[in-house]
């Protein structure tokens, strides 16, 4: 797997290496824009053997000068919009091997997460088929085949719940007008039925005044799924007595959703990656989850052409946002 | 059923059919293997199997190709095809080109034995799938697959499209149990734990619009902790 990610991440390098050199089309231009010189120069040069033999060519001798004068001065014009053409494209490569580079980052960290997440489930796998060989009563041996059959079973899920995740970015939604009131209602209610959700103090605050929340065109099952993942959350890293809050509000432009609780907080060095598919923070190891709750909800709110976002304090607690145009 | 029927099993992948052939005959199946397209061509027509099971993605000739030489023969022989492309269009065109079932990978070998069970128990021998059928009637049922409309004693009924789906697949799946992570799998796309609400309020919706009385089923029955059944006789219809 370390080998993969080397070289994998080499060629991403050379890629955004090579962007930065002179782009062909270019290089085409600067020559297109040597020849009025070069044709200034071959006029002149003619005049002047012609004049030299049999004066044929009746002109003054300021033609000799005007010629490649033309020449140099279009060449010029060509020169200076060219190098314009060329800095504005060096700043969209510039931009575009940045995000390259970003991209090259976001993979080799995923590939990393990937790799943690099948080689435990693996390492177990293959420590229960090498104890079943030793294992005498069948009371033992039943208790390894589950639990490799747990395992296998955890790198099933891993693998279609990253192919649904896939699939999600590319799939057609079903949209229609979706009333947020009733789906955070729906939400609350499901989330009441959780084993700790009477725990928490539940509350969803929606505006009635000047006028009720508007509806979004949206895929209503999965607008539920996102914010049902966000409270699924919150209740998972919140203890009993603690409070989890859903708000809704609008702004005229974008309908924003929160979830806000009072639990442990992200640390500020883990709130940018959240959102990466299998990332699983320090205060989340020894909670169930698969590491791809946040991903899905930030597919599902990018597909609905909204934006993510959370502040978070260690210790007092977390919101997340959720910006959907109206 | 006839006492143990013949499977032909197609996977290019030895790992899967050599654990995957013994499993099957311990259901009580008779098995036979092949390790692409042509072999499982050319053992149709010496096995004569009672089921297909038929992965996509092989060398030489994949899956879909075989499908759809079988029913352009006119072999009605049902197939339940193993994907992992997983994407619903490609899911859905593989059940328009005549496959009875699909099972996404990777799945569990005892899924695998209950599908085989209840595809065979509604197989009609020679006749082509419900899954292709063009137009699906029950009673006073009527649902048109290609327009993607449903009828109820001709009245069109006011659906949304996910319960037209949801209708369309317990139709074309009558008579089985069908659990709400299957449904939400099949018909949505995606079985995350929060779904089965999500299957619920559409099972509400089609009992609305159908007036069926849960404690009275005529189409949908409540199989209670498990999902639900469509109870209604389904007859397939061309054009």
């Amino acid at each position: 797997m370390n080998d993969l990610l080397a070289t994998g991440d080499t060629s991403r390098i050379t890629d955004v290496a090579r962007l930065t050199g002179v782009p062909s089309k270019l290089r085409w231009l600067w020559l297109a824009a040597l020849l009025p010189v070069f044709l200034g120069l071959l006029v002149a040069g003619l005049i002047v053997t012609d004049q030299l033999e049999n004066h044929r060519i009746y002109l003054s001798g300021r033609t000799i000068f005007v010629a490649p004068l033309v020449g140099v001065l279009l060449t010029s014009l060509m020169s200076v919009i060219i190098l314009i053409e060329w800095r504005a494209e060096g700043r969209i490569r510039h931009a575009i091997s940045q995000r390259e580079v970003q991209m090259a980052e976001q993979r080799r960290r995923f590939l990393q997460r990937l790799d943690h997440e099948l080689k435990n489930p693996l390492t177990a796998i293959r420590t229960g088929l090498a104890n079943l060989a030793w294992l005498a009563s069948d009371e033992t041996r039943q208790a390894t085949l589950d639990s490799v059959d747990a395992q296998a079973l955890r790198l099933s899920r891993l693998a279609s719940d990253l192919r649904k995740l896939a699939e999600l970015e590319v799939r057609p939604l079903e949209t229609g007008p979706v009333d947020v009131e009733e789906l955070l209602q729906e939400v609350l209610a499901a989330a009441q039925e959780r084993p700790d959700g009477d725990q928490r103090h539940l509350g969803l605050t929606v505006p009635q005044a000047p006028w009720p929340l508007p509806s979004v065109e949206g895929d209503h099952d999965l607008l539920f799924l996102a914010v049902h993942n966000l409270v699924d959350n919150a209740l998972k890293f919140t203890g009993p007595g603690d409070t989890v809050e859903v708000r809704a509000f609008e702004d005229g432009a974008r309908l924003v959703i929160e979830v806000a609780d009072t639990g442990q907080g992200i640390p500020e060095e883990e709130a940018p990656y959240v959102w990466d598919e299998l990332y699983r923070g320090q205060g989340a190891r020894g909670v169930p989850g698969s590491g791809l709750g946040l991903a899905l909800v930030q597919a599902i709110t990018e597909r609905h052409g909204g934006q993510v976002g959370l502040r978070s304090r260690s210790g007092q607690g977390t919101v997340f946002t959720l910006r959907l145009p109206i | 059923m006839i006492p143990n029927p013949r499977i032909l099993l197609v996977d290019d992948e030895r790992a899967i059919t050599s654990n995957l052939a013994p499993f099957l005959e311990r259901a009580g199946f008779h098995v036979a293997v092949a390790a692409d397209g042509e072999a499982a061509l050319d053992q149709v027509d010496r096995f004569d199997p009672a089921l297909i099971v038929l992965d996509i993605l092989m060398p030489r000739l994949d899956g879909r190709a075989v499908l759809r030489h079988l029913r352009d023969e006119d072999n009605w022989t049902p197939v339940i095809l193993l994907t992992q492309v997983g994407e619903s269009t490609e899911r859905a065109m593989a059940l328009e080109e005549g496959a009875d079932d699909y099972l996404n990978k990777p799945f569990d070998p005892h899924e695998l034995v209950a599908r085989i069970r209840a595809v065979l128990r509604r197989a009609r021998p020679g006749r082509p799938p419900l899954a292709s059928a063009q137009k699906l009637l029950c009673g006073k049922l009527t649902m048109n697959r290609t327009s993607r409309r449903a009828y109820l004693d001709e009245k069109e009924l006011g659906l949304t499209p996910k319960a037209v789906a949801l209708l369309e697949y317990m139709m074309t799946h009558p008579d089985e149990l069908l659990s709400r992570d299957r449904l939400l799998d099949a018909v949505w796309g995606w079985d995350y734990p929060t779904g089965t609400r999500t299957v619920d309020t559409r099972i509400a919706e089609l009992r609305r619009a159908l007036g069926d009385d849960p404690d009275d089923p005529r189409y949908i029955e409540t199989v209670h902790g498990e999902g639900y059944r469509f109870v209604g006789q389904v007859e397939g219809e061309e054009g």
